[in-house]
């Protein structure tokens, strides 16, 4: 345990003092912050403004983060050969990558907790104490879910490619992943074989709408973030499905890994 | 093959056996179209306990891959390696082992300090002992000084020391060191050759890659030489070594009427200034062309018989190692 959290709280030293990353999160939070004018543009709407704007910027940055950190994560040991100085050590290599991606989640709670932060002050500014609610938390949680499965798709690819054709891929997952129920309609529509295919990709890549439910019907009623949003067993099962991919995900990046030579 | 290695007694579960390699090979596919590499083709020897042992070999020998594969960096494509008594790469194996690879990279953000409290978490040492080890290696490696310092600002002689530091963090009883004096000043790779000498002293065992001939035989207790992928010597300096005399350099002061004795055959003149000075070959009559040269009333000033040095073995078994030689 104490190698694994030696890799993490390296990993997570690391991230905290790249200057890209910074830059990623000051982006984040002055887009969250541009909300608040966006806001008075609009028409007894300034928070449910400022609530879509801020939610969309953490989504949107906490995947860009992810996606840039995990790609380069792996690779980045390997194309600067710091891997020859640590995998000698007695570690053994699944520890080594289970330790790299600790490290970028422990990186990412705290950017959406920064970003959450910055989110919710803004709000309070608005509209007092009274404009947090505990959708805003769940929402907030659903996007930390969210990254966690792109961060391990993001780690999965960089074990064996470059970062650019990682970060190809894992956005590519992100984007079909996002869109699952128009890909499954789409799937129904075509039908045959090319439907079948699509279907499979359904089942194969993550279901990465489960993590922006607001809109959806859920059971046949429709929740929203600004108003009657999901309930705790929804979190509950969608945090198994995040941690469930995750490690399958992680695990064959893990074998990928045991067996490169690191020449 | 001087100890005769291969499939000898000297095996793993003897005592004095800390690392042995048994018909290590590594073939590697290159490029679109898979290209066969051999770069190491069956290398056998093996490292007894306290001993410096040196690596040789010119560069491309396939030294470092050999050593990557010691220490689990790379998987053979045949043979097998142990350590203590195990098989590479066991975990229990590597906790008593200490690397520094080739051209060290560390993490560049990391102050010292923090790389080695890294390095020593990752040997799963408790904090205080991290601590009180990290405080003990960077004064012995002479970086007390820099210990807050980010490691993007030290020179690539302090990069080295700081490799040996994080390498002895385990508190190892085998050290493994791939080119440690490669692109330092002749300061730096005394530092280094002292640090392994040191090391030697409190009973490590040291094994070290190198292509830099005065350093083995200034540190090293038995050498391997490496050339082509494949083992061509491995023993003591004394017994890789021919005590045949190759040769004697005579010099003599001509002062005065002294004349020059007639050079035999074989024997050439060598520059010289303000003396003369002549290479006998081997087998010539020296004691007959001193007799002759006070005949002639020169004064000998010195008489210098040349044997094989290292370079010589190097040189020969290298280009035996060479493309397009006869394999041995």
């Amino acid at each position: 345990m104490r190698r694994i959290a030696a890799v993490a709280r390296n990993t997570f030293r690391e991230a905290a003092r790249n200057k890209i990353l910074y830059s990623l999160l000051f982006f984040a939070l002055g887009l969250i912050i541009s909300a608040l004018a966006l806001g008075q543009l609009s028409v007894h709407e300034d928070r449910r403004m400022i609530r879509d704007v801020g939610l969309f910027g953490v989504d949107v940055f906490s995947v860009l983060i992810a996606i840039f950190v995990g790609v380069n994560l792996l690779y980045k040991e390997l194309a600067l050969k710091t891997v020859y100085t640590i995998l000698p050590k007695p570690i053994a290599r699944w520890e080594f990558v289970l330790g790299k991606w600790l490290g970028v989640m422990a990186t990412l709670v705290a950017q959406i907790a920064i970003m959450g932060a910055v989110l919710a002050l803004t709000l309070m500014a608005e509209g007092g104490p009274d404009a947090l609610d505990a959708a805003l938390a769940k929402a907030l949680w659903l996007l930390l879910m969210n990254v966690t499965i792109v961060t391990s798709v993001a780690m999965f690819f960089s074990a064996f490619s470059s970062p650019f054709l990682s970060g190809l891929f894992a956005l590519g997952v992100f984007v079909v992943g996002r869109s699952i129920p128009d890909v499954r309609a789409l799937a129904e529509r075509m039908g045959g074989g090319g439907g079948r295919l699509l279907t499979a990709a359904c089942t194969l890549l993550p279901n990465l709408h489960l993590f922006t439910p607001s809109g959806s019907a859920l059971g046949g009623v429709t929740v929203s973030v600004h108003g009657s949003f999901v309930a705790a067993s929804y979190l509950g099962w969608t945090t198994g499905y995040a941690l469930g991919y995750s490690a399958v995900v992680l695990a064959c990046a893990m074998l990928i890994f045991r067996r490169r030579d690191f020449v | 093959m001087t100890d005769g290695e291969p499939g000898s007694a000297a095996r793993a579960s003897e005592p004095d056996v800390v690392l042995r390699a048994d018909d290590l090979a590594k073939t590697f596919r290159l490029g679109f179209f898979r290209k066969r590499v051999d770069a190491v083709r069956g290398v056998s020897f093996s490292v007894h306990r306290g001993e410096i042992f040196g690596f040789l070999g010119p560069n491309g020998a396939g030294k470092t891959t050999t050593l990557k594969m010691l220490m689990g960096l790379i998987f053979p494509t045949r043979g097998r390696a142990e350590i203590l008594g195990r098989p590479v790469p066991d975990r229990q194996a590597k906790q008593r082992i200490g690397y520094l690879p080739e051209t060290p990279y560390f993490y560049e953000y990391l102050t010292p300090e923090e790389f080695l409290d890294f390095a020593g978490a990752l040997c799963d040492l408790p904090s205080a002992v991290r601590r009180q080890r990290a405080d003990a290696l960077l004064a012995r490696v002479g970086l007390d000084h820099a210990r807050g310092r980010p490691l993007r600002k030290f020179s690539k002689g302090m990069l080295q020391r700081i490799g040996i530091a994080q390498a002895l963090m385990g508190d190892p009883e085998v050290v493994v060191l791939d080119e440690p004096m490669t692109g330092l000043d002749p300061l730096g790779r005394k530092d280094i050759r002292d640090l392994i000498l040191e090391l030697g002293r409190a009973g490590k065992t040291v094994m070290f890659s190198t292509h830099i001939l005065p350093d083995v035989e200034m540190t090293c207790d038995r050498v391997a030489i490496v050339a082509g992928g494949r083992l061509r010597s491995v023993g003591t300096l004394a017994s890789l070594l021919s005590p045949r005399v190759l040769s004697t350099e005579v010099v003599l002061r001509l002062a005065g009427a002294a004349t020059p004795p007639a050079l035999p055959e074989g024997a050439r003149r060598l520059p010289g200034d303000g003396v003369a000075a002549v290479e006998l070959p081997a087998g010539a009559d020296v004691d007959g062309y001193l007799r002759a040269a006070l005949d002639g009333r020169a004064t000998v000033v010195s008489v210098t018989p040349r044997r094989e040095s290292l370079e010589d073995v190097f040189v020969r078994q290298a280009a035996a190692g060479a493309p397009g030689s006869a394999p041995s």
